[in-house]
């Protein structure tokens, strides 16, 4: 008897996956969205993709999520096929966006009972599944209130327990906090967490917050010009940017001409009455620069540190 | 796909409709305003104009069957409407149906709503003008009735197809396509009066042929010899080419990102 192929520990393998929009009857026009986009995701992870409006993260999402179907390269979801094994994949995955909308005038237990009966749910497993995602997202009290009455927190908090009716194994999320307020936001990202600690399941996530990037994600990509950059952890992605650490310095004299020869200095640049010291590694820098300095004579009124965040990466990607 | 889970998906889609379809006004002015209307004036007309009582149900045998399409057809034409309104056509087609689900749960609740608007015209039409639509007896009424339904389903798919295509542009085909169907198929009149070429479609619909069948219960001659048999096969060919098209088109969508344009 021929043994079930074995999970593949990739949640998502998607490599060179391009994707063109073409536009207007008589003169046509092409906007090439996605120009090769790869990506590896791991099991259980969540993954966030950053990048500058128009760069391809939507794109990418909804191909991955078989709401598009790719020009070119491919793309596997969970060991099966974007394109051939669309109807099969739809099962096992879902998606929630920002600002989402549903049928105004559905009270938000039909809303997720709807979709729970598309995913084959029905009688008491239904109603079992309805009430634990109400229950969830504490949506108790507005069980019975009309989607066009919800504010835009609840409609986010409906739309997560929409995108959970069918258990699923990976959760896309398209700008998941877009335009909330920040205690929502906050509500929002540690649902997501709670999804993956408590259920493993995998997210892929679209953002344009750093902090929400940094705080909920294992790793990032970095989309920009329908291609990924770059992948890796937060961390990974700083040191190959080479971004390197910031020692801003009040010195008296103000500017010694050696300290752009010492050890591990990258770049000095004056700022605003401040010396900022581009280094490799602030920690192990720092002690020998100050010994440095004082050996010289030269007078440290002000020290401060600055390690570099995703959004310094971001902006140096973007450029 | 289950046999279980295709009755789910489609009674998804059923209580969906059903939902919305009593929580919103102008769905009751669908079902009862605009019928009522149409049978009172074109009722009133016919007395206007002293036409005999064959005559009188001619006219409004063709007038029940446009309320009763044009309300069923609408209601598989928001499988999809409901979706492009709400900007939520993404949810639907993210989870693990097929567009047969939708027109099919949707084309239930038409059936629904169709029927009872046939019960209530046929009464109206009774009480107002004797005019006695179940007159030929239930076996012909039924298939009359089928006959509007699959018209109904067919033009409805379309037209989901159409929105699929064009998207919200595509919306007046909702409203606009029953009656330019009912003006070929012979509303008021029989087809024999239309131009060559225009009768020539008239004779590619199926509710030509449906509307003729029952007509000569009232003792008008048939135009076409075996006109229900002819009205169902092309009612099969059209309802599988308007599913074929309805598919394609979301297919389509998916290619050119229109499902995605659509949604939030």
């Amino acid at each position: 008897m021929a043994r079930p192929a074995p999970e593949p520990s990739l949640a998502i393998d998607a490599r060179e996956v391009t994707k063109t929009f073409r536009s207007g009857w008589l003169r046509r026009r092409e906007t090439a969205a996605l120009r090769g986009a790869s990506l590896a995701v791991d099991r259980g992870t969540i993954v966030g993709l950053l990048g500058p409006n128009g760069a391809g993260k939507t794109t990418f999402l909804s191909i991955l999520a078989t709401l598009l179907v790719p020009d070119g390269g491919q793309a596997r979801v969970l060991g099966l096929d974007v394109a051939r094994d669309a109807a099969r994949l739809r099962r096992r995955i879902n998606m929630a966006s920002g600002r989402p909308s549903f049928l105004w005038s559905l009270k938000v237990e039909e809303i997720i009972a709807f979709y729970a009966r598309l995913y084959g749910l029905s009688g008491k497993r239904l109603r079992h599944r309805v009430g634990t995602l109400i229950e969830q997202y504490e949506l108790t009290e507005y069980r019975r209130a009309q989607y066009s009455e919800l504010s835009t927190g609840l409609k986010q908090r409906v739309a997560l327990a929409k995108a959970l009716v069918n258990d699923p194994e990976l959760l896309f999320l398209d700008e998941p906090t877009l335009g909330l307020d920040p205690d929502v936001s906050v509500r929002v990202r540690r649902h997501v967490a709670d999804l993956r600690r408590e259920q493993g399941v995998t997210i892929v996530l679209t953002t344009h917050y750093m902090r929400e990037a940094e705080e909920l994600c294992d790793e990032i990509g970095f989309i920009k010009d329908g291609r990924i950059l770059a992948h890796g952890t937060a961390d990974a992605l700083k040191r190959q940017i080479g971004l390197g650490d910031v020692i801003a310095l009040k010195l008296d004299p103000p500017r010694p001409d050696w300290l752009a020869e010492a050890p591990g200095v990258l770049r000095v640049a004056p700022s605003d009455g401040w010396l900022e010291l581009t280094v490799d590694e602030a920690e192990k820098r720092l002690p020998d620069l100050l010994r440095a300095l004082l050996a010289e004579g030269v007078v440290v009124r002000n020290v401060q540190v600055h390690e570099p965040d995703l959004e310094d990466v971001f902006v140096e990607l973007a450029r | 796909m289950s046999w279980r889970a295709e009755l789910l998906a489609a009674w998804a889609v059923v209580v969906r409709n059903a939902l919305m379809g009593v929580r919103n006004v102008f769905f009751f002015f669908e079902l009862l305003f605009w019928p009522v209307v149409g049978v009172l004036s074109i009722g009133l007309m016919t007395r206007f104009l002293g036409l005999t009582p064959e005559q009188g149900a001619f006219v409004l045998v063709g007038t029940i069957a446009l309320s009763v399409i044009n309300v069923c057809q609408l209601e598989v034409a928001y499988a999809m409407l409901l979706d492009v309104w709400s900007k939520s056509v993404k949810h639907q087609f993210m989870a693990p149906i097929g567009v047969r689900h939708l027109t099919i749960g949707a084309w239930l609740v038409g059936m629904l709503r169709g029927f009872v608007i046939f019960v209530l015209l046929a009464a109206l039409g009774a009480w107002a003008f004797d005019f006695r639509v179940l007159a030929p007896g239930v076996g012909p009424a039924a298939a009359f009735l089928a006959g509007c339904f699959l018209t109904a389903w067919i033009v409805g798919v379309l037209v989901c197809a159409l929105i699929t295509i064009f998207g919200t542009r595509a919306e007046a085909f909702a409203w606009a396509s029953t009656n330019m169907v009912l003006v070929l198929a012979g509303i008021y009149y029989p087809v024999s009066v239309l131009p060559g070429p225009v009768a020539v479609v008239a004779a590619a619909l199926p509710l030509t042929y449906f509307l003729d069948a029952y007509r000569a219960h009232f003792g008008f001659h048939p135009e076409f010899t075996s006109p229900l048999a002819t009205g169902f096969a092309l009612s099969a060919v059209y309802a599988v080419l308007a599913h074929w098209a309805f598919r394609a088109a979301v297919e389509r969508a998916r290619q050119n990102g229109l499902l995605l344009k659509m949604s939030e």
